[in-house]
């Protein structure tokens, strides 16, 4: 993180989000908001005094996925980078009520600005990397028989990784969130929405496998005397030293029950977990004082409609697509914008790295070269025969037609007149075609595949 | 511009010579108006394969060239380069494809042979219509955005940064790091994923 906020090419713009994307390959106009933050980051050293008097010191920490509370003006974590706080203009009363601004009268270089609007900014770049990444599959929603969300003690998996975390909220100590006692008997659950046709994706989100292995072996090695269960349907540990920490995690006593959880209910102050051991052939009943979900990989909230905003497609699940299943892992159908990460499938972290390396060579190859040669296969334009209907220009996929006013000369006793006519982008046409069964007067034309070409083809065959 | 177009038919192997009588292709299209010459070969996309393209275009002073092999997905950028090595216009050139499109989903031999001498005189009679096009080329902004600061967003701007190109890394949330900065330790080498 400090890496890349260090490097002296990288310009960090955080609480920002693209609103839109125009141009094409090597030349993007992309319009960002920069969300009002009410702290002058300039000024700001971070020195964070204003987070220890905010009085609004009870909003559920969402980083900490819920466990211990914020203040209303805060960092987003401690080490957060920039190390700088904002304000959550929602749960701020100088910015809901009128009252309070304490925090302003106590920075010390007059760095908050409760009158901060949002930005709107135009950035100009040629090449655009998309890591938009993932969010995590709504279980409460659909698995009724893990409670929906309202047995406290049944977590997911990244609600763990705060518990055992040394910088969370319980300084990595594993406590269940109902009564903060240490768990003595954990059960983690696998494939919770992923592999599952009725209820969730029908993929694999491919980290569980490892992060569970991984997570077993810290109860193990964090909780004396503990029992760590979980209950899965394959062990997949296709990866480099996966094989090896699995049986680590064997090997430090976690006990793997291959079977689905049918159902978890609570019993005294434990949860039952309900299964069928299907190795042994036979029903089973494990008693846990935490259970841990790990929940499948879904596309991060929004990701589809800023595909659509840059004009790439998405898979049936709303991965990002890539060009090609094997050969163009790293781009999408739009030429210079790139993938990078589990934006684009589920992935753990070195396949993300891996990739994300690629993206960046794809965009140091096409930034190496001084310019950029372009497919002449376009359509053009006969302005002469263009009516102006406008027809060509919501059926082109890559927005690349646009109506401009040409300037006639007229004749029969009229004077010069203004009309329009349609003009193709050449940098955005990508040749396909489809505007030219649209127009009506036959005044578009794809270069290399011509009404005249085409035509010859016909005759030849027919005649 | 003269016709003067030269016909090259891929054997593939036996991909397409098992099912298409290319020897007969060759011959039929020497016949067409405006074919000056017609061959054929057993890998037209090998090195040889394009060096005799290229040397037909010299020695028979070829102006459009018709090659029936493959898919255009697959060799449509080889032989354009090959017939721009050629000396002429990359565009001056068509490709047929009486592999996927006939050979490797026909089984009658005859039949094969007779859509490929089709496919063959279509492509013939296009080629003499093509006009010469040229490349444009469009200039480059050399600063890059990359849209997520989490593992993925940060590796892609560090390494391009690090070529010497500025990079703009835009993240949603007021820290970059993303779901990594929620991670303990990461498996399989438990070390600490801040």
């Amino acid at each position: 993180m400090v890496a890349a906020a260090q490097h002296p090419n990288i310009e960090l713009m955080t609480y920002a989000e693209v609103k839109k994307v125009s141009g094409y390959i090597g030349n993007f106009t992309v319009s960002v908001r920069k969300k009002a933050k009410y702290v002058d980051w300039d000024l700001c050293t971070g020195c964070g005094t204003c987070i220890e008097k905010c009085p609004t010191k009870k909003i559920k920490d969402e980083f900490n996925l819920g466990i211990g509370l914020r203040t209303a003006i805060h960092k987003l974590f401690p080490q957060a980078v920039p190390g700088k706080p904002y304000i959550d203009a929602e749960s701020c009363r100088k910015l809901t009520q009128d009252k309070c601004g304490v925090c302003e009268k106590v920075c010390p270089t007059k760095a908050i600005n409760f009158n901060d609007k949002d930005e709107m900014v135009d950035i100009e770049v040629g090449a655009i990397v998309m890591a938009t990444g993932y969010d995590l599959f709504k279980w409460e929603e659909v698995y009724g028989e893990y409670g929906y969300g309202k047995y406290p003690d049944v977590i997911s998996g990244l609600h763990f990784e705060r518990l055992v975390s040394a910088g969370g909220p319980t300084g990595g100590k594993i406590v269940r969130p109902s009564d903060g006692k240490e768990p003595k008997s954990v059960a983690f659950i696998k494939c919770v929405g992923s592999r599952d046709d009725t209820k969730g994706k029908s993929y694999c989100s491919r980290a569980c496998c490892m992060y569970t292995a991984k997570h077993a072996y810290q109860v193990k090695d964090k909780i004396a005397d503990s029992e760590a269960y979980v209950f899965y349907m394959d062990v997949r540990t296709a990866g480099k030293n996966y094989e090896e920490f699995y049986q680590r995690a064997l090997n430090a006593g976690a006990k793997y029950i291959r079977g689905r959880v049918s159902k978890i209910y609570p019993r005294g102050d434990k949860l039952v977990l309900k299964s069928e051991d299907t190795l042994l052939g036979m029903p089973i009943e494990v008693e846990a004082d935490l259970v841990v979900l790990a929940t499948a990989m879904v596309p991060s909230a929004g990701a589809v409609d800023l595909a659509k905003a840059i004009g790439f497609s998405v898979d049936k699940d709303g991965f990002y697509q890539e060009a090609h299943p094997k050969l163009q892992p790293m781009e999408t159908f739009a030429a210079g914008v790139y993938l990078a990460g589990a934006c684009q499938g589920p992935k753990d972290i070195p396949d993300t790295v891996a990739q994300a390396s690629g993206a960046a060579v794809k965009v140091c190859g096409l930034f190496s070269k001084p310019e950029l040669a372009t497919d002449p296969m376009t359509s053009v334009v006969d302005a002469t025969k263009c009516s102006g209907c406008g027809l060509c220009v919501p059926i082109c996929p890559y927005g690349a037609i646009s109506l401009k006013e040409r300037k006639e000369r007229g004749g029969h006793g009229q004077g010069p007149f203004i009309r329009q006519v349609a003009e193709v982008n050449s940098s955005l046409c990508q040749g396909c075609g489809a505007c030219v069964p649209a127009c009506r007067t036959m005044a578009l034309n794809l270069k290399g595949f011509t009404d005249e070409q085409l035509v010859a083809e016909v005759d030849a065959l027919c005649l | 511009m003269r016709k003067r177009v030269g016909v090259f038919v891929c054997e593939c192997g036996t991909n397409i010579a098992a099912t298409v009588n290319t020897e007969k292709v060759a011959e039929y299209a020497s016949t067409l108006p405006g074919v000056a010459y017609a061959t054929t070969y057993k890998y037209m996309c090998s090195d040889p394969g394009q060096e005799l393209i290229r040397a037909s275009i010299a020695e028979h002073e070829l102006e459009q060239v018709v090659v029936a092999s493959c898919s255009p997905r697959m060799h449509e950028n080889t032989f354009r380069r090959a017939v721009e090595a050629g000396g002429i216009n990359p565009y001056m050139f068509e490709m047929v494809n009486i592999r996927e499109q006939n050979s490797w989903v026909h089984h009658d031999k005859q039949l094969a042979t007779s859509k490929a001498m089709d496919l063959v005189r279509m492509a013939v009679s296009k080629v003499l219509k093509n006009q010469p096009l040229q490349k444009s080329t469009i200039p480059i902004t050399k600063k890059a955005m990359v849209i997520g600061g989490g593992i993925a967003g940060m590796q892609a701007a560090l390494d391009i940064a690090e070529a010497g190109y500025q990079v703009i890394l835009l993240e949603r949330e007021a820290s970059i790091g993303g779901k990594m900065a929620q991670l303990d330790k990461t498996f399989p080498t438990m070390d600490c994923a801040a």
